[in-house]
């Protein structure tokens, strides 16, 4: 629910002025030899006397969670500074304070962008800490092995999860029961439903498609088990434009082709906030936390939405796909890696800590036992009463663990944008947009002197 | 004249009526044909300023949802009230930083290049032109990309996430130095300071009594421009400051409209933030319009 | 930037002045004192971060072992350069804010330069509201304006698109065809205020007698316009022309902030577009190489305009 892991359209404009560093980032990028941790089994001890951490963190209200550990534990005081969501200069920020060395103990960083922080050797492996190892069950599968990059706690374990977007079907139960429309259970069923909405209303369509949310599309691949990327040995594999992810691309292809999808709106602009409350736009496939997306934005349809599990592709399936999340990461040159480590774990399993940051920040929790929170429990009045995190909790379980994401996924978003935009503005396919996101990839990984496996 | 104008006869003295009376060819055709023009751009030029205005009065619904150029349930004062308080009253602490930066910023600045560019204009020495030269250079480069390297620097010696982090970069300013220079060569006679001199008066004495205050208008214009640039600049304090109670309202507003899509209340407050950010820029020119016209007429001393 | 562009070539007066007093000894320190307090924040924050960009740009980024390996930073040359200059979409960029800035400079500087002569003149009425008027868009942060803009262009959203709708038909301003004007308008209303006010500045410079012994002739206010002022103006205007052209290929918060709400900008849409790209995929050499590639030809374009309207003036 927190949304700092989509990038909304606005907010991505504005993330593009915070880095305006052209010269500037430049200027910073790794300056000269830097023997950073990666790879690096750190020393993981206890340190004497009183300890204060810093924490960067955009979560609201995640002050009143770090107060209650304080009150805790005396002699590891935290302090949190709360920052703009990450792509929207947080990262950069933390880039920069790593350079400078005065990069905080603890922050917030979400899923996709953990191994570019790797690659950074902007994060510390915790493995070795008490109790990191052993918290592996408390965590909904595939969130540890996003922490671990698949290898299962072996090549070490760089962050603690912290939530989750499994995604779902957002949709206007009220125009469905009009137009006799039944809920989709399949990706055909979408389809057909597509049609027979807007052959009931020509001005209304089936959802939109977005230029600006690459990450929402990855979310889709990610559902189809379309892996973008798979470590080969020491090298890359990149595979954007697999078959799988061709598939996905025809299917959307003929969406935008038949009209379906409103091609002209841009995800969290003011613009797609109208068409909801028009009704114009019946459906989204979104995440958990998209549930305070439409409530805070499309006041006006109150009880007309329901949830409903993520259409399949093969009839009688249930697979999930995830869009956004984040990890609590002990960053890179923590002085303090124990008890950095014994914080973030905390402040992600701990059954006080979860509600207040459910509560606070509508967190939706990647720890097993925050499924259960009773405020995950209840009906929800915008949903007309009904308890959409049931769908969620089970959405959550059905997300496939191989998904990797690559080192240099901030390019990769950007190549999948451009050529989605191409496409949604006629000029090429979703499927070419796939072929040059690939070639482009590859090119970039080649540029960070990563080997990339052919 | 100057470096702007291309009169010969560098020091000729100007004569204080600019303000000449309307000439009596000044058909009312012409008037008309000249106001209207002026006023259609002045449409063009506040149409989104009112966009401005109007959205700052409506609540977040009626936003997206009522014609955008009329009012609608009129909230402005609920606006300003949620503004003011939003994240226990930090707005307006944005607003008063804004302030100190700009103003403060612009006003030293100001004053570092008119004396750097009386300097280059009116003393001779070795290097004066190479020196001149380095600091159009630095008129190309764009502050946006001196943002980074800047908060290194000021890593190294553990001062970033303060007020001078922002404020020291933020005095210098190339292109006032440039325009001093043009102005300082037009506006202060040679002959003036050879008198002044004669008279045993110090060269500092001399500076700082005689010489700026015939470089006024020149300094007014150069205090404005940078006054702007400065409460623009938002990059410089978002890369410099973490503690968003030193933040300049342009940082402050753009963390907001950052957070929209979690908190959508956000969207009219940055809209309404903006408005009101606005009414500085605009009291600061009419204050600075009265100095200017009465520094231009000033400006054409009697030599 | 050895050469002294704007000075040399736009401001034939101030190397003609009349020579400045010698200097005796004993005013020695006086430049030193009145130039120290600026250089020295100058060198430290302009000067210094700049060649630490330069240097940036010659360096690249190995790695060793493993999928993430471990980072080493080499001396790599020119070779950033050679991605650079090597890279289509970064040229095709630069291509599009140089036709931009063809048509969007001169429609701007025009429009100031009629704006200013108009408020220098004796027609015109509420000078002062007008003033005050242009200025004002200049006041409003870049953020908010483009935010503006987009609101004021998006189909769903717009009252002048509405109105224009009820009138007969909309341009669609996002569209792929309009949007470098979509742009062009934000910055023209941006920055026209600004640029009147540097020529209008220029103007009141100017010793009104000179337009007295006019006047007497009989001329018009309009052939005084034409015929005195603007030749006066010449430098003011090849200031502001220099300017728009170092503001144009710097182009990135009006399109970044369109991108949000149209398919119409591609993420290397202009040369500062694609450097920010770089850098924020962490690949800081390039966007190094990248931004002084793109400061050089701003140079080098500045530096080539000044010529060339330096020579006209010569002939």
């Amino acid at each position: 629910m927190s949304l700092r892991t989509h990038r909304p359209a606005f907010r991505r404009a504005l993330v593009a002025l915070v880095a305006l560093p052209l010269l500037a980032t430049a200027a910073c990028g790794g300056s000269g030899t830097e023997d950073g941790a990666s790879g690096e089994q750190a020393t993981c001890e206890k340190s004497d006397g009183k300890v204060k951490l810093t924490y960067w963190s955009w979560i609201p209200g995640v002050d009143k969670a770090v107060a209650e550990w304080n009150r805790q534990n005396p002699d590891i005081q935290v302090t949190v500074k709360s920052t703009p969501t990450g792509n929207t200069g947080t990262y950069q920020n933390m880039s920069n304070a790593l350079k400078a060395g005065n990069a905080p103990d603890l922050g917030q960083i979400e899923y996709d962008s953990l191994a570019s922080f790797r690659l950074q050797e902007g994060l510390t492996d915790i493995a070795s800490c008490a109790g990191v190892k052993e918290a592996q069950g408390d965590f909904v599968d595939w969130t540890w092995s996003q922490v671990t990059f698949g290898a299962d706690g072996k090549d070490g374990v760089w962050a603690v999860p912290q939530d989750t977007g499994p995604m779902a079907l957002f949709y206007r139960k009220d125009l469905f029961e009009k137009h006799g429309i039944a809920v989709p259970k399949t990706w055909d069923e979408y389809y057909e439903a597509a049609k027979k909405l807007k052959k009931a209303d020509p001005k209304a369509y089936m959802t939109h498609f977005s230029q600006t949310d690459p990450n929402w599309f990855s979310g889709l691949l990610w559902q189809k088990g379309a892996n973008m990327f798979a470590q080969e040995g020491d090298a890359w594999k990149v595979d954007v434009d697999s078959p799988a992810a061709g598939e996905v691309a025809d299917y959307w292809q003929k969406m935008i082709d038949e009209k379906l999808v409103a091609t002209d709106l841009q995800g969290f602009s003011p613009a797609l906030h109208k068409a909801w409350n028009n009704g114009e736009v019946a459906t989204w496939v979104s995440a958990a936390w998209g549930y305070s997306t439409i409530r805070d934005n499309a006041k006006a349809t109150a009880g007309k939405w329901a949830v409903a599990p993520m259409p399949q592709w093969s009839a009688g399936e249930n697979k999930a796909g995830n869009w956004g999340g984040s990890t609590t990461a002990v960053m890179g040159k923590s002085k303090h890696p124990y008890e950095a480590a014994q914080f973030a774990l905390w402040l992600n399993t701990d059954p006080k800590a979860l509600e207040i940051l459910n509560r606070e920040g509508g967190l939706y929790p990647a720890a097993t036992a925050g499924l259960e929170l009773a405020a995950l429990k209840k009906p929800v009045d915008f949903y007309d009463g009904q308890t959409v995190f049931d769908v969620f909790a089970d959405a959550s379980k059905n997300v496939t663990t191989d998904w990797t994401f690559g080192p240099t996924m901030t390019d990769t978003y950007r190549f999948m944008g451009d050529g989605i935009a191409g496409a949604l503005g006629g000029q090429g396919t979703l499927e070419d947009a796939l072929r040059t996101a690939d070639a482009k990839t590859v090119d970039s990984l080649e540029k960070q002197s990563l080997e990339v496996a052919k | 004249m100057s470096l702007l104008t291309d009169t010969a006869g560098a020091h000729a003295p100007r004569q204080t009526s600019k303000t000449a009376p309307r000439g009596p060819r000044d058909s009312r055709l012409s008037v008309i044909a000249a106001t209207g023009f002026l006023v259609v751009i002045a449409v063009y030029m506040l149409l989104p300023v009112f966009w401005l205005i109007v959205a700052a009065t409506k609540s977040q619904g009626d936003l997206v949802d009522s014609f955008g150029l009329w009012f609608s349930d009129f909230q402005l004062f609920d606006n300003l009230r949620a503004l003011f308080a939003k994240q226990d009253g930090v707005y307006l602490p944005w607003l008063l930083n804004s302030l100190l930066y700009a103003g403060a910023g612009a006003a030293v600045g100001t004053l570092l290049s008119a004396m750097a560019g009386y300097a280059l204009a009116k003393y001779r020495f070795r290097g004066r032109e190479f020196l001149f030269s380095v600091v159009l250079g630095g008129v190309l480069v764009p502050a946006t990309a001196l943002a980074l390297p800047l908060f290194l620097l000021f890593a190294e010696v553990d001062a970033t996430n303060t007020f001078w982090s922002v404020f020291l970069p933020s005095i210098v300013s190339p292109f006032g130095v440039y325009l001093s220079r043009i102005f300082a060569a037009a506006s202060v006679p040679d002959e003036l300071l050879e008198a002044a001199r004669i008279d045993g008066a110090g060269e500092l004495r001399t500076f700082f009594t005689m010489s700026l205050r015939l470089m006024s208008p020149a300094m007014v214009t150069i205090f404005l421009f940078q006054f702007v640039v400065i409460w623009n600049n938002f990059l410089l304090p978002l890369v410099m400051l973490q503690d968003d109670r030193l933040y300049p309202v342009t940082l402050g507003l753009f963390t907001w409209q950052s957070q929209v899509s979690r908190d959508p209340s956000l969207q009219i407050l940055s809209l309404t933030g903006s408005l009101v950010s606005v009414v500085p820029i605009v009291i600061t020119f009419l204050v600075l319009q009265r100095y200017w016209k009465a520094g231009l007429a000033a400006g054409a001393v009697k030599s | 930037m050895t050469a002294d562009p704007i000075a040399a070539t736009a401001s034939p007066p101030a190397q003609t002045a009349p020579a400045p007093v010698p200097a005796r000894r004993r005013r020695n320190w006086a430049p030193v004192f009145f130039l120290l307090p600026f250089f020295v924040p100058f060198v430290l924050f302009t000067l210094v971060p700049v060649g630490y960009a330069f240097y940036q740009s010659l360096l690249k980024t190995e790695r060793t072992g493993g999928t993430f390996g471990r980072k080493t930073t080499v001396f790599a040359g020119l070779d950033q350069y050679k991605e650079v200059l090597g890279d289509a979409e970064f040229l095709g960029s630069v291509g599009r804010v140089l036709v931009f800035g063809l048509v969007q400079i001169p429609v701007m500087l025009l429009l100031a330069l009629v704006l200013a002569l108009l408020l220098d003149s004796t027609v015109a009425r509420l000078k002062r509201f007008f003033r005050i008027a242009y200025f004002v868009p200049y006041g409003i942060p870049g953020v908010i304006a483009a935010l503006m803009w987009a609101f004021l262009y998006d189909p769903r959203l717009s009252p002048i698109v509405d109105l224009l709708d009820k009138a007969g038909s909309a341009p669609d301003f996002l569209g792929s065809s309009m949007m470098l004007w979509s742009i062009g308008n934000v910055v023209t209303w941006t920055y026209t205020g600004y640029n009147m006010l540097i020529i209008y500045a220029a103007l009141q410079a100017v010793p009104s007698d000179i337009y007295e012994a006019a006047r007497m002739d009989g001329a018009s206010e309009a052939t005084i316009a034409w015929r005195i002022k603007v030749p006066i103006l010449r430098p003011a205007l090849i200031l502001t022309g220099v300017f728009s052209i170092i503001g144009t290929l710097q182009l990135f918060t009006e399109p970044q902030v369109l991108r949000s709400i149209s398919t119409s900008v591609t993420s290397t849409y202009t040369p500062n577009l694609a450097a920010y790209s770089l850098a924020s995929a962490n690949n800081y050499s390039e966007a190094a190489a990248m931004s002084v590639t793109l400061a050089l030809a701003t140079f080098v374009l500045s530096f080539g305009f000044l010529k060339l309207t330096g020579r006209k003036a010569e002939s």
